[in-house]
């Protein structure tokens, strides 16, 4: 019962994860990743494609045959004088001088890149002077990475000023928060890894920029309405409110991540599965990396760390002591609680305080906007009661 | 809005796009051919040319960080051409290879230009080899729009038949703006169409005057001329001390007639003031210098500008001392040019201001005046005068050039001015095809992982939303003809180019649109399982998602418009690409899904949990049928 219990629960929006709860966790576990990604930055740098390094080119005559077949000449060539360096792109440039192939590879030396033009030269059946071997600088010149870090800023600059005008400065800090958690955990996994990074790759890893906050703000809307006079009632913390705005739009984000990753997966899948390497993996990989992290972010930090700022506000603190207290006391037996007795947790929650919390959570005042009558509530009351017993605390 | 009204715009939408994919400016050949998006460098291959760097200090190879910093400049400079993603990179030492998506291009302005020199504006005359000597003209002294003063006064402006080039106005205040209150009227113009006309005359021959020391090799060249041209015709032009008259002198523009016929490069040799005063030597003739021609700051030159020829000064200003050059938008909202100068430069530039503005030694020809009376200034680049303002003032801080600009002129001034900074002219080499780099095979993948992608997506949709999984798909098919439409015209129209980087962009927004699905039916669910009919919830959810979904786009929307402005490159593309996309799912979203659910709502199907999906958000209904099998189904 507790697998297909859990996944009902979820589509209903009623999993009762405590997230909130545990968010020294999170918290933790981020500023591990944070600080192994950071550290790898440092230690491993990463790993640059051809675009940004630079290379070597070569043109051979059109006249040694087809362009495949140049290309596969001078991959071996390349194989044998200077290991690990291959050709990226392959070119056919026409004109009146007459048809060339060019190709564009690794960085090589001087001796290498000699030594590979005598090997193909042998290859071909042509004089070495025949082919013509120069460097090449990036294409993607330091000026377009700058600048698109640039707009990175500026971005994070306008979108914290959105933020805070349609929601509120704390959760315009969480979600940027988290946004850069997001952006340093991706890079910490290329680095970490290794892959390369290309210009595909940069473009993706912009593209997470509005996947990403995309996730939050979707989830603070609800954190947003769930919490909205909150201090008006005793019934819930503001921890336990956002937990469950988090458990009610658990399921919309999973399907968010579900629906967004689906296309990306199947560009990863003939990216790397079909040709091997090159726009298509490159892109499909950071969207895959990125997005499943943003999914983890939005989830486990944005609003975990929200509610740790919200805390600080007086009211808000104020409020939850106030709610605490009077939970103790109908526990004392002191106070009779307003709403009908509460079954106690079932076996399928974790044991802990905070676990009690969360179960707490849900059940009184699941809407504090207040627009559906208490009696909707009451009208159901074993509603789902025949196979869960822990339903009914919910309804 | 009734849903169907809301419909029958999107299908407004949709006709007015497709009838200018297939009818707009630009649409030519079969069905087919209309319909075919402008593909990238990396899919259908384009143009490529080289141009050769020399550093125009030894002659020798430029140093890297100067071929870099010229690289950086041929790319914006490229790139300004729309958001096609061209490719700009060094070869070599001296080589900077440009590459453009599309074959046979003309790229032969891209790496234009070069040197560029200050210098006063001495004496002007109509350069069209036409007969007339300079005359006022009113025709060009009106003034360009905004301009104060009326114009068209004392100051003659040497024209032919004029046709006043509104970028060619201009006038160099001090920023913010110190001395520049007047108007100027534009500088001088000339139809420059050459039509040496030939009238004898006799003209007495005086001895050469050639004022300054040349080197022995320039001297050489000089006398071939010599005698191409012939000794008559030599000693009449080195006898000139003003723009010969030929209307006067009838039988002077015959002695001088061979100097027509004299190749560019052959002119190059002549004395500046021989340049100048030969009324036969045209525009046409100048423009054409080899690059580099008047390059030598400490040489008098002659340069053209819209027709008319100029005797120019001495560069007491040099490329060299400029700092910067950016377009900016002044308080009154029109374009400027903005000059920043090195310490020694700004020292440089002040003198030259305050000569040109006191007109000392009066220096400058009347005919060279602007229409303040007061000296004009050149900004030459290579052969040609790019603009020459106006001095308002003496300028001891940062300079603007004022003028009719719009955001492109600035903005390629600008440009220029940077570009000419650099120490280093360049020779183009003849322009390439190449192919395609990924080609064929990775266009097919593309499309193939497209397909895919969305199959995934739909399956998933249908599997989860039952019915609504319809609805779904039936807007995905809309936003991909949208986009597709979009890219067709969007290629032509401002050279928007699909690389498959691009296609890859486009196939995860289209997931990402069917997201603000996921939002919507989230909803939608909310609603129903609080005891709302379908009827009522539709509405509701929609007003509670529209909110979020709005919020969300604008996040996209924002980041798209900020990586636009700023970035550049490939960046610049991409950013493009997302704010379309992101558009078209706006307008999707609400002219099509919202009046589509609409009307699902008023269906009994609507209700059924096997139809909508939506059904089995109540729980206590479902709970004999529905539980057993749900969970399996989400845990898909």
């Amino acid at each position: 019962m507790a697998k297909s219990g859990l996944a009902a629960r979820l589509y209903r929006g009623e999993a009762d994860l405590n997230i909130v709860g545990k968010r020294k966790l999170w918290f933790g576990v981020a500023g591990a990743l944070v600080l192994i990604a950071v550290l790898s930055f440092a230690f491993n740098g990463f790993k640059l494609g051809i675009e940004f390094a630079g290379g070597n080119s070569f043109q051979v005559p059109a006249s040694v045959g087809t362009l495949d077949r140049a290309e596969t000449v001078v991959d071996d060539a390349l194989a044998k004088e200077a290991p690990g360096v291959e050709v990226v792109t392959a070119q056919k440039v026409g004109g009146a001088g007459g048809e060339t192939y060019e190709m564009r590879t690794g960085q090589l030396s001087q001796e290498q890149a000699n030594a590979a033009k005598t090997a193909m030269a042998q290859e071909f059946g042509i004089q070495a002077d025949q082919i013509s071997g120069s460097q090449v600088s990036e294409a993607w010149g330091s000026q377009v990475t700058s600048r698109a870090f640039l707009g990175l800023l500026i971005f994070l600059a306008v979108v914290s000023i959105y933020l805070v005008l349609r929601f509120e400065w704390r959760m315009a800090v969480a979600a940027i928060v988290s946004l850069l958690t997001n952006l340093v955990l991706t890079s910490g996994i290329y680095s970490l890894v290794g892959f390369e990074v290309t210009p595909s790759t940069i473009i993706g890893f912009l593209t997470i920029l509005g996947f990403a906050l995309y996730d939050v703000v979707v989830v603070f809307d609800k954190v947003q309405e769930n919490t909205r006079g909150i201090t008006a009632n005793n019934n819930l913390t503001y921890g336990e409110a956002s937990n469950l705005a988090l458990n009610q739009s658990l399921m919309r984000s999973l399907n968010t991540s579900v629906v967004a990753l689906l296309p990306v997966g199947g560009l990863l899948f003939i990216g790397a599965g079909l040709l091997g390497a090159g726009t298509l993996k490159d892109l499909g990989l950071v969207l895959f990396v990125g997005m499943a992290v943003a999914f983890l972010t939005s989830i486990l930090l944005a609003t975990p760390l929200l509610v740790l700022l919200k805390n600080q506000d007086p009211r808000i603190s104020a409020h939850n002591k106030r709610v605490l207290s009077r939970r103790a006391a109908v526990a004392r037996g002191e106070v009779t609680p307003k709403g009908a007795p509460r079954p106690a947790p079932t076996g399928d929650q974790p044991v802990d305080p905070d676990a009690a919390l969360a179960g707490v959570a849900p059940k009184v005042g699941a809407r504090p906007t207040g627009k559906r009558p208490s009696g909707a509530r009451g009208g159901r009351p074993g509603g789902g009661g025949g196979n869960r017993p822990g339903g009914a605390k919910r309804r | 809005m009734r849903p169907g009204r809301q419909l029958a715009v999107l299908g407004f939408i949709f006709v007015v796009l497709y009838l200018l994919v297939f009818f707009s400016g630009g649409a030519s050949g079969g069905w087919k051919d209309r319909l075919e998006p402008r593909l990238g460098l990396d899919l259908i291959g384009g143009t490529r040319m080289t141009l050769e760097a020399t550093n125009t200090v030894d002659g020798k190879p430029p140093t890297a960080e100067n071929l870099e910093e010229a690289r950086q400049i041929i790319e914006s400079r490229v790139n300004a051409y729309g958001v096609a993603e061209a490719e700009v990179v060094t070869e070599g030492n001296r080589n900077i290879v440009i590459s453009l998506p599309g074959q046979n291009r003309d790229l032969t302005d891209v790496g234009e230009a070069a040197e560029l020199r200050f210098r006063k504006v001495l004496k002007a005359a109509d350069g069209s080899g036409a007969a007339a000597a300079p005359a006022p003209s009113p025709s060009v002294s009106a003034a360009p729009p905004g301009s104060v003063k009326p114009s068209g006064s004392a100051s003659p402006k040497p024209s032919g038949s004029a046709s006043p080039k509104a970028s060619a106005s201009a006038k160099v205040t001090a920023s913010p703006s110190a001395g520049g209150q007047g108007g100027m009227a534009p500088a001088p113009s000339a139809s420059a169409t050459p039509t040496p006309s030939a009238s004898p005359s006799a003209a007495a021959p005086s001895p050469s005057a050639s004022a300054e020391p040349v080197p022995q090799s320039i001297e050489q060249q000089r006398q071939a001329v010599q005698q191409k041209v012939g000794a008559a015709a030599w000693a009449a032009a080195s006898g000139l001390q003003a723009p010969a008259d030929l209307t006067a002198d009838p039988s002077l523009a015959d002695k001088l007639k061979p100097f027509g016929t004299l190749s560019p490069q052959e002119i190059a040799v002549l004395t500046p003031e021989m340049q100048f005063n030969v009324p036969t030597i045209t525009c046409a003739q100048l423009d054409k210098r080899p690059a580099g021609s008047i390059k030598d700051p400490k040489q008098k030159a002659v340069a053209c500008e819209a027709g008319a020829k100029n005797l120019l000064d001495v560069a007491k200003v040099e490329g060299t001392d400029v700092k910067n050059a950016s377009a900016q938008l002044d308080q009154t909202s029109s374009w400027v040019v903005s000059l920043n100068f090195t310490g020694g430069g700004q020292e440089k530039w002040t003198a030259l201001t305050r000569e040109s503005f006191n007109n000392e030694g009066q220096a400058c020809d009347q005919t060279a005046l602007g229409q303040d009376g007061k000296c004009r200034v050149a900004v030459v680049l290579d052969n040609k005068i790019v603009s020459s303002p106006e001095i308002q003032g003496v300028l001891t801080g940062d300079s603007q050039i004022t003028g009719s600009f719009d955001n492109k002129s600035a903005n390629a001034l600008a440009s220029q001015l940077r570009y000419g900074a650099l120490p280093v002219t360049f020779e183009p080499q003849e322009s390439q095809n190449v192919t395609a780099t990924l080609g064929d095979s990775h266009l097919k993948a593309g499309l193939l992982a497209a397909g895919i992608g969305m199959l995934l997506v739909i399956i998933y949709s249908f599997f989860y939303y039952r019915l609504l999984g319809s609805v779904i798909f039936l807007s995905l098919v809309l936003s991909a003809l949208l986009v597709f439409g979009a890219l067709v015209v969007l290629g032509r129209s401002i050279g928007f180019t699909l690389t498959l980087a691009g296609i890859a962009g486009m196939i995860v927004s289209l997931g990402v649109a069917a997201d603000s699905f996921v939002i919507y039916f989230e909803r939608l669910k909310d609603e129903i399982r609080e005891g709302r009919s379908p009827r009522s919830a539709v509405p509701r959810a929609w007003i509670r998602a529209r909110r979020t979904i709005i919020s969300a786009n604008a996040i996209t929307l924002m980041s798209a418009v900020v990586l636009y402005i700023v970035s550049v490159g490939a960046v610049k593309g991409f950013a493009f690409a997302l704010g379309l996309a992101t558009v078209l799912d706006l307008v999707v979203v609400f002219l099509f899904r919202h009046p589509i659910m609409t009307m699902f709502a008023r269906t009994r199907a609507f209700l059924s949990p096997r139809v909508s999906g939506l059904g089995r958000a109540l729980p206590a209904r479902s709970a004999e049928s529905g539980t057993a099998r749900n969970p399996r189904v989400k845990e898909a």
